[in-house]
């Protein structure tokens, strides 16, 4: 990887319609899963897999704060920035609205590699 | 289900673990001491142990100068949970291997887990809930003194017992345990606590006021969470393997014959969401090693379970020689 090359990129995710307030929903953009949640109309995008043993936070538990506890072993995670009071940081992407259309920033340091 | 239909599937998946031996072997390399521990305990139960002594002292190897183990084996700052595990398996394993440099290794463990228990009876470690984490020291001290091990005994007893106490203290009227912070269901906590710290007691001298009913409380709370399914906590994997087993022992101590009907129907939606090889933590999930181990380890305990032999399941936790 040669992250001096990395690239971000706005990526669709899904229509807007499939992710109303109080939903969730899990995406595939590449080989990188993202689950997002719509927090009372605020849309928030993490990584799936917890960065403890892997569990998917798409089925984990959310809380008032805007917080996410992975299912396996309630390792909680803010839904704004990854941040934990365990040992471990969840990844996050910013999330933006484009007409009908929820888009995701995603970095891809392997395509910038081959582009180079 | 057919005892047949068991037999077949733990010799498919111990096939399919052995082919990933690199993936779990610190024979091959550093690893994940989690899982490293979650793999001797398949080789325990399938009593393969005595052809894998080079894992075992390549785990002496990654112990630290205080006893304890960290969660990667090329890290060095020790943590209890996986120390604990560790230890358990090397203690367990050392039956069968008779090893000097593991029957050491042994007693630093003891010295690490008596060096950090706090003064209330609990054990700490960031990554797991305090009920959690106290479950696997004092699991680790039930087979300590178990199996006669007499280093530092008087010291082990006082700390066992300290941790067990703990344990008895923070359980719920309903008859769960829960943390506010990880596990507000408290099935998973539930679970690890009645058969890895408490019924263990009854298994040998039933020295602490209170565990049978704790025990108790536990299973029938497991009992009620389960889903007409057969799984627990929204169809978890992971967390349904830990209630299954959980109650092999715990019913089986107890005489409770109402565990039977729950465990197969437990063990049946595990056997039908499994994947071609191995299990994911999830139905539909891609297969991982830990969920894999632990349901071979499921497969192996509900075969000991079902044997004539009342005591050849509470030997797979170590509770009897």
């Amino acid at each position: 990887m040669c992250p001096e090359h990395a690239s971000a990129h706005w990526v669709l995710a899904c229509r807007l319609e499939d992710l109303p307030p109080g939903g969730r929903i899990l995406v595939t953009i590449d080989t990188t899963e993202v689950a997002l949640f719509n927090l009372n109309g605020v849309v928030y995008a993490i990584n799936n897999r917890c960065p403890h043993r892997g569990g998917p936070l798409i089925r984990g538990f959310l809380d008032a704060a805007g917080g996410i506890k992975c299912p396996l072993h309630g390792w909680r995670f803010d839904l704004r920035d990854g941040s934990s009071q365990r040992p471990a940081r969840a990844t996050t992407y910013p999330v933006k609205i484009q007409g009908e259309y929820l888009y995701v920033l995603l970095t891809t340091p392997a395509l910038a590699c081959r582009r180079e | 289900m057919h005892q047949e239909q068991i037999t077949q599937l733990i010799k498919e998946e111990y096939a399919f673990f052995l082919q990933q031996r690199s993936g779990w072997s610190l024979t091959a390399g550093p690893q994940d001491l989690e899982l490293v521990a979650h793999a001797l305990r398949v080789l325990l139960h399938a009593r393969t142990t005595p052809d894998f002594l080079a894992d075992y002292l390549a785990l002496v190897d990654c112990q630290h100068a205080d006893g304890g183990w960290s969660p990667f084996s090329a890290d060095h700052e020790s943590t209890v949970w996986v120390s604990a595990f560790c230890g358990l398996m090397l203690i367990r394993g050392n039956r069968l291997l008779g090893h000097e440099r593991l029957a050491r290794a042994v007693h630093r463990a003891i010295d690490y887990f008596l060096a950090t228990q706090r003064p209330d009876g609990r054990w700490v470690d960031p990554r797991w809930a305090d009920l959690d984490t106290t479950s696997h020291p004092v699991s680790f001290f039930n087979v300590v003194i178990a199996l006669g091990e007499s280093y530092r005994r008087s010291d082990v007893q006082r700390a066992w017992e300290q941790g067990v106490r703990f344990i008895l203290d923070h359980q719920s009227p309903d008859g769960g345990w829960y943390d506010n912070d990880f596990h507000p269901s408290g099935v998973e906590i539930t679970a690890h606590l009645i058969q890895d710290a408490l019924i263990a007691d009854l298994v040998m001298e039933n020295r602490v006021r209170g565990v049978r009913e704790a025990c108790a409380k536990g299973a029938a709370k497991l009992y009620a969470l389960q889903a007409a399914d057969g799984s627990w906590d929204g169809e978890n994997v992971d967390h349904t393997m830990d209630c299954t087993r959980s109650l092999m022992i715990v019913t089986r101590v107890l005489g409770d014959e109402h565990g039977r009907e729950v465990i197969t129907r437990g063990l049946q939606w595990l056997i039908d969401v499994k994947n071609p090889h191995g299990w994911g933590d999830f139905p539909g999930m891609e297969t991982n090693l830990e969920r894999t181990c632990d349901g071979l380890d499921t497969l192996l305990k509900y075969q000991a379970y079902c044997s004539a032999d009342p005591l050849a399941v509470v030997r797979l936790w170590g509770y009897v020689p």
